[in-house]
């Protein structure tokens, strides 16, 4: 008996990389209107999976929840530029986004890595959603300098054994699985006894505790092993390959962090805001508004260079960060202007009557925050951007 | 011309300019020239016509190579990557008003004197600092009653780049029924000049014009001829303005990296700090961002459509601005104190994006204006 939600055959034969850009771009225009619900749109946070199953589902079935996956292993089979006009319209339609990671993470990494009976058995069940995937790589002593981390996996029989404590760990609570960074050679430099395990969130010696962050979110956790087991199968890749299969993933995705799609949106919530304040007519408020707005306008301006690289099949360069830098700085400036415009209101948490308009003046303040220092920090894209592209000494 | 082959010319145009800059010394001339007048050099002002910069935007028709505004850019910015004393730009706005202008004798006769170096012009047309609405401007033409079709000029205009050199002007008159464009000798009796000196050395003055005759001949353009030739003179000017506060700013970048690459202290060169890495990284990303938005601008102002190329024009102006003053006052600060000396290269730099910036309005008012012009709804939600 075939799975109801398995995607449909037409889905399965359609070559969607085949259709010209703009046709693509619009049909998935079109279907995202008909097809996505509206509570998937616009979130004020990471959704939680309960909160978008429904619409995981509604992907899988189109055939359209792997966009880079090859079309044999259940993905769409999207060239780099088809891939960023999926996620601008994703964007652009305000979805919100989902536990990916399994998608956009450890599903390539399986893909190029993994073995064939990983592949069989791994591949399918994140496409359907029945493996949801956290990241398993920060550690209290390990952030920045990812390298140093100190939770081990030791061999044992057909298994390793892993004891230490990832933290950071977003959405572990609602993840069935864990790729995880673990160290199995303490003997080498520190980037070469690290390897690439995958794990079962259900086996014994595992404790997920969630940490509220600085909104009042539960949306990260630290993660807790004590003699926690798995098959030594799950390994992925050689022994001791780890850091370079988890620094294998950058590539044009880089582009994706430093899109102009979220700063866009928090300025079109500045917008209302001083709009609702009747600020248009302060000269000084419109003066720092509109150097926002150009801001904002630029970086569409460089994201676009980026993009046509991308388009001549080049491959993108370390330069791609400022993208990064500018994008979640520019956002955060945004959130400030809105914390002045909000006057009262941006000391009151949660929604407010902001004159008969209902507004959240912080939320940007708090969601603008992750982007500095995640996916390596503004700080560690400077360090790089430094040596790599400005060639400044060590 | 194809993509492909309007690269090629912009290769050549930028590959000839930084020729002409390697081999005449500009930054040497534009120190000796400091506080002179005109400020400038006129037989490199020949070698320029020849080289055929001073007729990039000029049709072929007139002895120009009929090029457009992006490969008038790559001349701007590679002149004043070597901060060229020569007016270019000032002269480029001039002419872009005369080449807007209805065709006639005058302006065959000016823009081939143009092309050909024999004549510079200046444009007059601003009334009051601050202001960059081209339809106020401050000279009243009224009928002459000695001479019947000839104009009399009364009123001023400021801030006008290059008139201490100019063979004549471009003036921006109001008649009593239009606006119109006028041509203007210098040394005209009733015509005097108030010089200032810009902060990079070279003169700028303020002119005034009394009982300044034109005769029916000079009237280079009346009514929306004329007011269309002045405002596409002016946008095009902003973006002539933009690529050169770019283009000093990467050679200011590059001078700056060498410097933080090649100084020592602690025993270290002074770029292995990080302090100083990440704000370097900072100023690059200026410039990146500035490029983009400059390029993205001019297309988005070749559409034909002139309150888009007043809006792109304002875009690209007031990040130039922006990309030019981090840059420029990094440089000084990474330098240390050689930065702060008159014999340092760094302060030519610094003074002439002083200048640029406050030419044709400053970031301020062209966020004013781009505000003004770009409905908030065409930002998408
Ligand atoms: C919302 C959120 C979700 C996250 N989700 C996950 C997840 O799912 N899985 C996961 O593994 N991790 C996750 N992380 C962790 C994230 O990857 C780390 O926060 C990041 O790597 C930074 O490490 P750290 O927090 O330990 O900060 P630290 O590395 O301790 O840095 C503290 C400060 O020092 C600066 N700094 C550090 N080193 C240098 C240097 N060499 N030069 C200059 N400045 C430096 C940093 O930029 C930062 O400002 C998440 C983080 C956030 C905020």
């Amino acid at each position: 008996m075939t799975d109801p939600r398995a995607p449909t055959a037409a889905a399965a034969a359609t070559d969607w990389d085949a259709l010209p850009d703009d046709v693509f771009r619009l049909q998935v225009r079109a279907w995202l209107q008909a097809n996505c619900p509206e509570h998937v749109r616009f979130p004020a946070g990471r959704m939680h999976w309960h909160e978008c199953r429904d619409w995981w589902e509604i992907l899988y079935r189109q055939g359209w929840i792997a966009p880079a996956w090859p079309r044999a292993l259940g993905g769409m089979g999207l060239s780099p530029i088809k891939q960023i006009v999926m996620v601008e319209e994703l964007e652009r339609h305000g979805c919100g986004r989902m536990p990916d990671q399994g998608i956009t993470q450890v599903g390539p990494i399986i893909i190029r890595y993994g073995t064939p009976a990983q592949k069989d058995w791994y591949l399918p069940r994140t496409l359907s959603g029945e493996a949801i995937w956290c990241q398993g790589y920060s550690e209290p002593n390990a952030g920045s300098d990812l390298a140093s981390l100190q939770t081990s996996a030791v061999e044992d029989g057909d298994d390793y054994v892993i004891n230490g404590s990832k933290i950071w760990t977003t959405l572990a609570m609602d993840a069935t699985h864990m790729y995880v960074l673990a160290r199995t050679d303490r003997s080498v430099k520190k980037q070469e006894g690290i390897s690439f395990l995958l794990l079962d969130m259900k086996v014994p010696g595992i404790m997920v505790r969630p940490i509220r962050n600085i909104a009042g979110d539960d949306e990260f956790c630290q993660v807790f092993f004590d003699d926690v087991r798995t098959p030594k199968s799950n390994l992925v890749g050689a022994l001791n390959q780890g850091w370079t299969i988890a620094k294998s993933l950058l590539g044009f995705e880089r582009l994706g962090i430093g899109s102009p799609r979220r700063p866009q949106l928090a300025f079109a919530r500045l917008e209302k805001l001083a709009r609702a304040r009747g600020l248009f007519a302060d000269p000084v408020f419109m003066d720092r508004f509109t150097a926002l707005r150009l801001d904002i306008a630029d970086l569409s301006a460089a994201y676009e260079v980026f993009v046509e690289q991308v388009r001549r099949g080049e491959p993108l360069g370390a330069d791609v960060s400022l993208l990064k830098i500018w994008a979640t700085e520019a956002m955060q400036r945004s959130s400030e202007l809105m914390i002045e415009a909000g006057d009262e209101h941006g000391a009151l948490g949660g929604d407010s009557d902001v004159d008969g308009v209902a507004m959240n003046v912080l939320a940007p303040f708090y969601s603008s925050r992750p982007g500095t220092i995640y996916g390596g920090s503004n700080e560690i894209q400077r360090n790089i951007l430094a040596k790599a592209v400005l060639g400044l000494p060590q | 011309m194809t993509a492909a082959a309007a690269l090629d010319q912009r290769r050549l145009l930028a590959d000839s300019v930084a020729d002409y800059c390697r081999r005449s010394d500009p930054l040497r001339r534009a120190r000796t020239l400091r506080g002179t007048d005109p400020g400038f050099d006129r037989s490199a002002w020949q070698e320029m016509a020849a080289l055929g910069w001073l007729g990039v935007g000029v049709p072929e028709a007139w002895g120009g190579l009929g090029l457009a505004l992006a490969e008038q850019a790559v001349v701007a910015r590679g002149l004043s990557a070597a901060v060229m004393p020569e007016p270019v730009t000032a002269a480029m706005i001039a002419t872009r008003a005369i080449v807007g202008c209805t065709d006639g004798a005058l302006k065959a006769t000016l823009l081939e004197g143009i092309v050909a170096g024999a004549i510079l012009p200046a444009l007059a047309w601003q009334a009051m600092p601050g202001d960059i609405d081209p339809s106020r401007c401050a000279v009243v033409a009224a009928p002459d009653p000695a001479a019947p079709d000839a104009l009399l000029l009364d009123g001023r205009a400021c801030f006008v780049v290059a008139a201490c050199g100019a063979d004549g002007f471009v003036v921006a008159v109001r008649t009593p029924d239009a606006p119109a464009l006028c041509w203007v000798p210098a040394g005209t009796p009733g015509v005097s000049l108030s010089a200032h000196r810009l902060a990079d050395g070279r003169p700028v003055a303020d002119l005034s014009f009394e009982r300044v005759g034109v005769p029916a001949g000079n009237r280079l353009a009346v009514g929306e001829a004329a007011r269309e030739a002045l405002a596409a003179a002016l946008d095009e000017g902003q973006f002539a303005i933009a690529a050169e506060l770019l283009g000093l700013s990467q050679r200011l970048l590059d001078i700056t990296l060498d410097y933080l690459r090649t100084r020592t202290q602690f025993g270290k060169a002074i770029g292995s700090f990080q302090a100083l890495q990440h704000r370097a990284v900072d100023l690059y990303i200026h410039l990146r961002i500035g490029d983009a938005a400059f390029d993205q601008a001019l297309r988005q102002a070749g559409d034909g459509d002139p309150a888009r190329r007043s809006a792109a024009a304002s875009r690209a102006k007031a990040r130039a601005c922006e990309t030019a003053r981090h840059i420029t006052r990094e440089a000084i600060q990474m330098h240390g104190a050689i930065g702060f000396t008159d014999d340092c290269d760094v302060g030519l730099y610094v003074k002439r994006a002083l200048v640029l910036s406050a030419w044709l309005g400053n970031a301020r008012l062209h966020r004013g204006r781009y505000a003004a012009l770009v409905p908030l709804d065409a930002v998408e939600a």
